[in-house]
């Protein structure tokens, strides 16, 4: 069948009959030819846009690499070795090191992994293993939605709700058990290295219960069931034949969670504190790579810049290097087959190898002992062993009951929160409609104006609309090319660079495109198509993905249904594949406009925000990120915060609806399709 | 009351599906009950009612009586029940991740045995009871899915009996097999069968036939007739039992 090999071969062969009828009159069939080769000519133009995009995201990614490492040369030219050991961050004398930074990355991710991982674990055994079935969904799904949280909200209201927690009653008692000892140093402040690490903890949470879940779930029923079959209960069985299999993948749900929470700039900046300082103890003030970079890019002069360019760098090869091994892990654990179990030292076949030399055991009549020599079965001795297995199992349903718990406050707070601080500037219709007022002083608070956020409205809508433009043609095509033309190695090349791309933490893909602007076209830097083409490169691979996935769910008897028809293959995947896969397309495109509708840090560096309407895309301008994030950190501002608050209800409104009909879209793809 | 167990009135449900009809019947201490009868008539069923494993499903149900030694295992912690009825799967089951030896020592470790000899001891006296010893002695230590099918079903065998229950439930054991591990696997229920009360679900009639001393004909979620092995076979009271065995079936 010539059709579903390459749609080129078509132009040479007769056109293809699949009921074998009699030729057509001469006029039709050369009519039927032109059209043949025409559609050819679109079929290969069709598959070379797919190819092209496909190379465009590797490009892109080739890209961020090579302009951060020549955009950095300057510093490290100047700065060398220095410049990773060195304490000081001082753009006055223009010496710059890096450590400080480095050091509080490190300290605040491990810190956010240490309090998020065993919660995350606890959620994702209690949700597969313990929770009536009923009950599953609706808890998974709240777990989930607190991922569709942005951010700055979280920062923003960690700074009202977990700085004065941590800082009156955390710190206060932890000083005090233990002395003040060590990292326990310092007075606590609640803004501070610790602080900042909690809130790490809850962005990454659901990330990481999500990836543990499906690890989980992943494992076969027949295990449990063979361990249960042993006298196991549940949550012995949870351990013996659940948790060891699923041990690859939730390491990459850690891993990815720390390259999450090691490139994420907002939360830190509102709760570090902010001093460049090596974080020597909890209570310390600190800052990371990605808190510097926000910092100071926007207004560093070009030699500070071309150092955060290389911190950038440094955050870079390490979100890089955790995806890979990710990866790696996950891969080893699928491929390698080990030939032996934990005992790998072969002690068990020697010990036994003695023991059975002697000869079989001498068969047990009936009614015999039922081991040579054994002991009176352990079933049949006093039940103090019983109690402790049945106290086990409760406590095990109770902590990881308690862990879900808990990983259900933070969402549960920050939407009452948000609700009573922003709900009364939110309910005025003018909120959506009028600028933002003039600052007001808290004193003052009865005669302050409310204003409200309409720029911050249009900004949004602005930069994710024209976003979109651009990057969901450009990630479907890229996604058809993964499901539909990829073969072999290009394949699994474009497939790694769109997961790293995922992963590069946005104050990075920010830098990239000030730089990139920098050089190119400094006047277009802090600009609405700056924020827009920010936005764009943080889209196209998650729509690439999500596309990939979503048509490679396409039962391949679809496919070959159409194209034994004789349709050549760009119309077989524009009229059957992408139109069956509709539910996940849309799915995916609602994930990637709430990444882009939620993201600040690039927004921040590009885009740079603006008290006005939109003016013009060569001028700065606003959206619901940058209002919360500027103005809600001016806490002198009563009437300001309350529009802060009023914009992080109405972006939380927006994300978790987002997310919400992303969910149902996902739902409507795995049911069959009434039309297909 | 005479037997090991005692079914008495035994009705299981799918969600709103029901699959057991009024099951009553007594399996003896000791020998072989073969369960016979059409795929989906609720053999399998049978057999996870008896070690409460249908509990476990969701939106399963089950009433009527299992008596274990006269006690009502509903009234027993699901645990010991478990621990008392061993359970083999049709697909071997291996703890994909653990050896041979901890395969073997999973139970016995759930039950408290933890000191190192009694532990080689009965991982041993397990291996060379279900007949694989031989075979697996000098790499007790490999993965428990590294071994063949045959080897698998009886490292399965093996983990079952290193908890000594006393009834061993067996739901098609051989069926993915090949013939010389089936007829390994028959070797060892005839051995065992002294020790056990062994029920095996089977589809294949001539298995029933040699290693059973009973067998159930079930059909449509309902026992038609449970009697000796030879009589079921050779002179069946039902003109369905004797269908079946003869191989008239649809
Ligand atoms: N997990 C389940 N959920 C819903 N229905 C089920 C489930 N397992 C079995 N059933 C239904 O219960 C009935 C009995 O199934 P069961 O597995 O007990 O039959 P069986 O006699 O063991 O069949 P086979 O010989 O094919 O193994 C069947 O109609 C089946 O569709
Ligand atoms: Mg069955």
């Amino acid at each position: 069948m010539t059709a579903t090999q390459s749609p080129a071969d078509c132009t040479e062969a007769p056109p293809y009959d699949p009921a074998g009828r009699p030729p057509t009159p001469a006029g039709r069939q050369s009519d039927r030819r032109l059209r043949l080769v025409g559609l050819n000519r679109i079929g290969r133009a069709f598959h070379g846009l797919a190819i092209a995009t496909a190379a465009g995201v590797v490009a892109l990614l080739g890209a961020v690499v090579l302009v951060l490492l020549e955009a950095s040369g300057g510093s490290s030219a100047r700065t060398g070795p220095a410049f990773l050991v060195g304490q000081t961050w001082d753009p006055v004398h223009n010496v710059y090191g890096a450590l400080p930074a480095i050091s509080g990355t490190i300290a605040t991710s491990g810190l956010a992994l240490l309090f998020a991982v065993p919660v995350a674990i606890g959620v994702a055994i209690f949700l597969t293993e313990f929770v009536p079935r009923r009950l599953r969904e609706p808890i998974a799904a709240l777990v989930d939605l607190s991922a569709a949280v942005p951010s700055v909200v979280w920062g923003f209201w960690a700074i009202l709700v977990v700085a004065p927690f941590v800082g009156h009653s955390v710190e206060p008692v932890l000083a005090r058990w233990t002395g003040g000892a060590g990292p326990f140093a310092r007075p606590p402040t609640g803004f501070d290295v610790l602080s900042a690490s909690v809130v790490l903890a809850i962005m990454v949470l659901p990330t990481i219960s999500a990836i543990s879940r499906s690890a989980l779930g992943a494992v076969p029923r027949s295990q449990r069931e063979a361990a249960l079959s042993l006298g196991a209960t549940r949550s012995e069985a949870a351990w013996l034949s659940v948790l060891r299999p699923a041990r690859s993948g939730i390491v990459a749900g850690i891993l990815l969670g720390f390259g999450r929470a090691a490139g994420e700039a907002v939360i830190v900046v509102g709760l570090i504190g902010n001093v460049y300082a090596l974080p020597t103890s909890l209570f310390a003030q600190g800052q990371t790579i990605a808190g510097e970079i926000l910092n100071d890019l926007n207004s560093g002069l070009p030699p500070e810049r071309s150092a955060l360019v290389e911190l950038g760098l440094l955050l870079l090869v390490v979100t890089v290097l955790v995806q890979l091994a990710a990866r790696g892990i996950v891969r080893w654990a699928e491929a390698s087959r080990p030939r032996f179990g934990s005992d790998r030292s072969g002690r068990a076949t020697r010990i036994l190898r003695e023991f059975g030399s002697g000869g079989l055991p001498p068969d047990p009549g009936p009614g015999a002992p039922a081991a040579p020599g054994r002991r009176p079965h352990p079933r049949t001795r006093p039940g103090h062993r019983r109690i402790v297995r049945r106290a086990r199992g409760i406590a095990a349903v109770a902590l990881t009951g308690a862990a879900t718990t808990l990983a259900l406050l933070p969402l549960v707070s920050v939407l009452g929160t948000a609700i009573s601080f922003g709900g009364v500037a939110a309910v005025h219709p003018s909120f959506y409609t009028s600028e933002l007022p003039a600052a007001c002083p808290a004193i003052a608070q009865a005669s302050c104006p409310i204003g409200g956020i309409g720029p911050a409205i249009q900004g949004t809508l602005l930069l994710v609309g024209l976003a979109s433009l651009v990057a969901v043609p450009v990630g479907i095509l890229a996604g058809v090319y993964l499901s539909e033309y990829g073969r072999g190695r290009g394949t699994s090349i474009v497939r790694l660079a769109a997961d790293l791309l995922v992963g590069i933490p946005s104050v990075l893909i920010g830098l990239f495109v000030v730089v990139v602007l920098l050089q190119g076209a400094p006047a277009l830097d802090n600009t609405a198509l700056a924020g827009a083409l920010a936005l764009g490169v943080l889209m196209v691979p998650i729509v690439t993905r999500a596309t990939e996935e979503a048509l490679k769910a396409v039962p391949q008897a679809a496919r070959e249904a159409a194209l034994a028809l004789g349709f050549p293959r760009h119309r077989a995947t524009i009229r059957v594949v992408l139109p069956s896969a509709r539910y996940g397309l849309i799915t995916g495109i609602f994930l990637a406009v709430a990444r882009a509708g939620g993201e600040t840090a690039a927004v921040v560096l590009t885009a740079f925000g603006s008290p006005y309407w939109f003016a013009g895309l060569n001028h700065p301008v606003s959206s619901l990120t940058l209002v919360i994030f500027e103005q809600g950190s001016q806490s002198s501002y009563s009437n300001w915060q309350a529009d802060a608050w009023g914009a992080a209800l109405v972006l939380l409104v927006l994300m978790l609806g987002v997310s919400v009909a992303a969910r149902l879209m996902a739902r409507g793809a795995t049911r069959p399709d009434p039309e297909a | 009351m005479s037997g090991k167990l005692n079914v008495d009135g035994l009705n299981a449900w799918y969600g709103r599906q029901q699959v057991l009809y009024d099951l009553t019947l007594d399996l003896p201490e000791s020998g072989v009950t073969a369960v016979i009868g059409p795929s989906g008539c609720g053999k399998t069923t049978f057999l996870r009612c008896l070690n409460r494993l249908h509990d476990e499903l969701p939106g399963a149900r089950v009433d009527g009586r299992v008596l274990l030694d006269g006690t009502d295992v509903r009234r027993l912690e699901a645990t010991e029940v478990r621990a008392r009825i061993g359970m083999v799967f049709q697909k071997p089951t291996p703890f994909s991740h653990m050896s041979i030896y901890e395969n073997v020592a999973a139970g016995p470790r759930l039950l408290g045995l933890h000191r190192r000899e009694d532990l080689d001891r009965a991982v041993w006296a397990s291996l060379v009871r279900a007949g694989l010893w031989e075979e697996v002695r000098d790499d007790v230590d490999a993965l428990g899915t590294s071994l063949s099918g045959g080897q698998q079903q009886r490292l399965c065998i093996a983990r079952a009996i290193a908890v000594e229950p006393e009834v061993l439930l067996m739901d098609e054991p051989c069926s993915a097999l090949d013939p010389i591990a089936t007829a390994k696997v028959e070797r060892l229920i005839a051995e065992l069968k002294e020790r056990y009360t062994i029920v095996i679900v089977t589809h294949n009639l001539p298995q029933a036939r040699r290693v059973s001393d009973r067998t159930a004909f079930f059909y449509l979620g309902k026992v038609v007739e449970f009697d000796r092995t030879s009589a079921v076979f050779d002179h069946p009271k039902e003109a369905l039992t004797e269908n079946y065995v003869q191989g008239r079936f649809g």
